[in-house]
């Protein structure tokens, strides 16, 4: 096809695309790959910047990585923390994003905004109003449901605790997201569905569901990266606690690079959780490969 | 004679202060032209002196930056006396909220543009003994005027020292005791009456607790844990100043101790109230065991609580000592700094050391007992209950050094986990004590618990 | 009447589930009004009892608020304007010139998106600090200039964008820096909303980079004043409510206006992954 193999016809065609080309590799380079390189070294040394250490280790941090309970531990609340939340976020957003979308429904850009308004309030703030509602005695949640139970304290509930709140800061994304994606939906092919007499369940699930699958890995994406990083919300409402009970991946890295201020072992841990990420991200193009 | 000078003194300060907040420069440099004409004169301190009459940066304009976390107005009096009797010498004061400021300022003493002058705290040692300058007064003099002086030398030197010090008392709801039917003699002197006092204080209605005797919620550590042990006579670090000392005997007592009373006494509980300061305010726990910065939260938080503060009690009434103590630090000096913005460090801190009037209103303002040894018996000290009840026994306070932050972060680990996760306290101990090894294990510091004037 | 018991059923669902996202929102806003002191009380009232502007006359006591919320509009909107055009710019000459080592790039720019803050952020640090931009808007901005996600989404929306304009714009004789700016520009319009929603929640929200490399109390910027209500002794709970009620509303702002676009625009990118 001719656009496909459209040789470069002007001049300014060429400086453009050479000084696009040449700003992006240089930006690139000087803030992600150099970084990269520096912290990468860095993990093989014992770096404090504080009191200016800066030792070769080998393979130490990496072996205490792997051979750390709390980094064990905390990989597996990692991995709980980023499944529940994402399949409750995925779920909620396309269920009442089709909901909103449905002709029953009016105002859809208030529910739309309504819903939005957590994703844009900072996790700070979001996180000391929770900490207020799960409180054992003041707290809202223990006094609308007459429970008494110390959400935050409890090993068996403090994780959950953090969980439900992140659902509830991040679901009205998804939402967004999933509306955005039955707004792109090919008109031709729910009227052919509807045409051939399928229900709405039916539509839903052959027709609307397979669309939507683009959309859906791009979801479950973004939701991996940015949970694998979550720390915020548990600096804020646990501190890992009680005891290690809610420690979280990312956490430790925070806790060791700027509390401790073990570079050298925050960013072995970074590489290590780094793999994990791109493990996860490839195991889900992989897994929505297979469905085709 | 003194005195009336720094009545003076804070007078014109107090004028400075309160015309610059019209921003008008024509105000400004009124008050400016009669500061210049109240300012100290003579020379005034007690063996540290500051003579006001020594020109500082031969004169010439020189602005340092000084970072610090708490209130703006407490140092800007301290800057505004100083800049009264050097014009010459501009003080931009930065602010940085406790837990950025440690974040940010090692960093920027790693650079180049650092401030001069920097407000320390011990637990923070560490991370900034590297960048800071030792003082320039004899060391003669500092041990005449403070005590503690001496937990503070490093190789001869001396980097900064404390200006107050800082502990735990007994905060007890005055409404609740008479309640219960208890007097001013009821005050326990040790642990068994304190218990039995707490219980007491316990309301219960059927199971449920309505009226904690006594609240610990979520400050075990820093208030039970890290320093009962002394009463005991064990110290937090073994012989050589840098084993950590918590899989010990007292510790391991003194949580048991804790425990009891929960889960014994019944006179609290786990889950009854978030935090125990806060429990106490809200009008819910009869007593608290907090540190001297909870007389300030009571004062503006919870006004209406109506609190009476006592000694804590010990286990025998014959303790080695009754807890451990924190300083609060004076200034540290950037030694990366330029040598003139040095200069004015230096004499910034000696201006500080010397000037009573600010003394006092620091250790006012954190609620610390003053290690000035002539504020002593200072009778606006003493008007603070918090500090009164310290004033008898300060000496038999020990500080156990700079400890780093996973003592204590480790601790209530340890509490957390036999709490609320079902370990025991055996292990809890292991663990943590085996934490702090590791977390310790490139750590240069040295406990100074050897200088405590009773030493065994 | 099936179809009127299931919209009952919906509209009850979605009400309910607002309220839900509404509420924490409510009593943040009520609690702003309240003394700390109401706030922790144990007899909790969502309405404040004793009605108090306190925490928002007092919020300078902490920080110039003013001046943050000044700055963190000025570095937020510097930076989402920039990354609007250096995305979109980026995304025309990745979808539409061809030229080798393209997909490469573009791979490259897509995995960057994957690398955790905690990786790069330590040694960004050193490098800012050996560049002089320490305190400086510099630090903020130009290391934000170009966004791996921007990039992304701006590439695969403007692939949408059919070739017959630009190449009758060819035949017409524009030069590329024309067709750019007055074709791809205007038709790309949603998708640079979609991009300007997100960077200027990120921007506006982001405080561990400002944090770390701001230092001035002049030049700070709102979100890291929402962490100085953290004491050495206990946090201000009133006043942080009180700034993070107007600290959202710009955000909010901005997306009521552009919703439509914002929503059309991701629709148009990201869902042909």
């Amino acid at each position: 096809m001719f656009r496909k193999t459209h040789p470069l016809q002007s001049r300014s065609e060429i400086v453009l695309r050479d000084i696009v080309v040449i700003a992006m590799v240089i930006f690139f380079t000087v803030f992600l790959i150099v970084p990269i390189g520096i912290a990468f070294v860095g993990s093989f040394h014992e770096w404090n910047p504080l009191s200016g250490t800066y030792n070769f280790l080998g393979l130490e941090n990496y072996k205490e990585v792997f051979t750390s309970a709390l980094f064990g531990k905390s990989m597996i609340n990692t991995v709980i923390f980023s499944v529940v939340v994402i399949i409750f976020r995925v779920g909620l957003g396309l269920g009442i994003a089709c909901a909103i979308n449905s002709a029953l429904i009016k105002c859809k850009s208030l529910y739309r905004a309504i819903y939005y308004m957590p994703v844009v309030t900072p996790m700070v703030a979001v996180a000391f109003v929770w900490k207020f509602m799960y409180n054992p005695q003041i707290g809202t949640i223990n006094q609308i449901f007459g429970l008494d139970v110390n959400w935050l304290m409890n090993p068996k509930t403090a994780l959950l605790a953090v969980m439900i709140m992140t659902i509830w800061k991040d679901f009205g994304y998804a939402v967004v997201m999933f509306m955005a994606g039955l707004l792109s939906l090919p008109a031709d092919a729910m009227e052919a569905a509807k045409v051939d007499g399928a229900s709405s369940w039916q539509t839903f699930r052959y027709v609307t569901l397979p669309l939507l699958k683009p959309m859906t890995l791009f979801v479950v994406i973004t939701s991996i990266i940015s949970y694998i990083q979550a720390y915020v919300q548990i600096l804020i409402m646990t501190e890992g606690g009680p005891g290690t009970a809610t420690y979280l991946a990312s956490y430790i890295i925070y806790d060791e690079a700027f509390v401790k201020y073990n570079f050298g072992y925050a960013s072995a841990l970074s590489f290590v959780l780094f793999v994990i990420t791109a493990v996860f991200t490839w195991l889900s193009f992989r897994v929505s490969g297979k469905q085709d | 004679m003194k005195k009336k000078m720094f009545a003076a003194m804070m007078a014109a300060v107090l004028a400075v202060t309160g015309l610059t907040g019209c921003g008008s420069s024509a105000s400004e440099q009124k008050a400016q032209d009669q500061a210049q004409a109240d300012v100290p004169t003579e020379p005034f301190g007690d063996a540290v002196k500051y003579d006001p009459s020594v020109a500082i940066n031969d004169g010439k304009d020189i602005t340092v930056e000084l970072w610090e976390w708490g209130s703006d107005d407490l140092f800007q009096k301290v800057i505004d006396g100083y800049t009264a009797i050097h014009p010459n010498v501009t003080i931009k004061l930065v602010n940085n909220p406790w837990e950025d400021y440690w974040t940010k300022l090692p960093l920027a003493l790693d650079g180049e543009k650092g401030p001069a002058i920097f407000n320390v705290h011990n637990s923070y040692h560490e991370n900034l003994i590297n960048y800071m300058a030792p003082l320039d007064i004899p060391l003669e003099d500092l041990q005449a005027d403070f005590t503690g002086v001496d937990a503070h030398v490093i190789d001869g030197n001396v980097y900064y020292i404390d200006y107050g010090m800082m502990t735990g008392s007994v905060y007890y709801n005055k409404a609740m005791w008479e309640a219960a039917g208890l007097t001013e003699n009821d005050i326990p002197k040790t642990w068994d009456e304190f218990r039995e006092v707490a219980k007491k204080l316990t309301i219960k209605d059927g199971d449920k607790l309505v009226q904690a005797g006594l609240n610990f919620n979520d400050d075990f550590h820093q208030n039970y844990l890290l320093g009962l042990n002394y009463q005991m006579g064990e110290n937090l670090f073994k012989e050589d100043g840098k084993t950590p000392n918590i899989d010990s005997d007292a510790m391991k007592k003194t949580m048991q101790m804790l425990v009891d009373m929960y889960e014994v006494d019944g006179v609290g509980s786990k889950d009854f109230g978030e935090k125990g300061a806060d429990s106490f305010g809200q009008g819910q726990s009869a007593m608290v065991i907090q540190w001297g910065h909870y007389y300030n939260t009571l004062k503006t938080t919870w006004s209406n609580i109506d609190f009476g503060v006592f000694e804590i009690p010990t286990f025998d009434g014959n303790p080695y000592a009754y807890n451990r103590y924190n300083g609060e630090s004076t200034f540290g000096v950037n030694k990366n700094a330029p040598a003139d913005q040095q200069a004015v460090a230096q004499d910034f801190v000696k201006y500080f050391l010397a000037n009573d009037e600010a003394q006092v209103e620091f250790n006012l303002a954190m609620s610390t007992f003053p290690a000035k040894k002539s504020l002593a018996s200072n009778e606006k000290i003493l008007e603070n209950p918090s500090l009164k009840v310290l004033a008898e026994h300060i000496d038999h306070y020990i500080w156990p050094g700079p400890m780093p932050s996973t003592v204590e972060t480790s601790l209530k680990k340890a509490g957390q986990d036999v709490f609320f996760n079902g370990v025991d306290i055996d292990s809890a101990f292991a663990e943590a004590q085996a934490n702090i090894e590791k977390d310790m294990k490139n750590s240069s510091f040295v406990s100074v618990e050897n200088l405590y004037a009773y030493a065994e | 009447m099936k179809r009127k018991i299931s919209t009952i059923a919906l509209n009850i669902f979605l009400l309910a589930l607002g309220v839900i996202t509404v509420y924490p929102f409510i009593w943040m806003l009520c609690s702003s009004f309240k003394q700390n002191g109401e706030i922790m009380a144990l007899e909790q009232h969502l309405l404040p009892q004793n009605f108090t502007l306190e925490n928002f006359s007092n919020m300078n006591a902490h920080f110039n608020f003013v001046r943050f919320f000044g700055n963190s509009i000025l570095i937020t909107v510097v930076v989402t304007v920039l990354v609007m055009y250096t995305s979109t710019l980026c995304g025309y000459v990745l979808s539409k010139y061809k030229f080798k080592g393209r997909n490469l790039l573009f791979g490259f720019v897509l995995s960057t998106m994957m690398i955790p803050w905690c990786v790069t952020i330590i040694p960004k640090y050193s490098m800012i600090q050996s560049f002089g931009w320490m305190d400086s808007y510099k630090a903020l901005i130009i290391p934000a200039m170009f966004s791996g996600f921007g990039i992304f989404m701006m590439k695969q929306h403007i692939s949408e964008l059919p070739d017959e304009i630009l190449e009758a714009a060819r035949m017409d004789g524009a030069n590329e820096f024309y067709i750019f700016h007055c074709i791809i520009f205007p038709m790309a319009k949603n998708g640079i909303a979609s991009i300007a929603i997100f960077q200027f929640l990120w921007t506006w929200e982001d405080f561990l980079w400002p944090y770390l490399v701001i230092n001035s109390q002049e030049k700070q910027l709102l979100a890291v004043g929402l962490k100085m209500f953290n004491g050495q002794y206990s946090t201000d709970y009133g006043a942080l409510f009180a700034a993070t009620a107007i600290s959202i509303l710009p955000v909010l702002l901005i997306y009521l206006f552009f919703q439509k676009q914002f929503i059309a625009g991701i629709a148009a990118s990201a869902v042909k992954g």
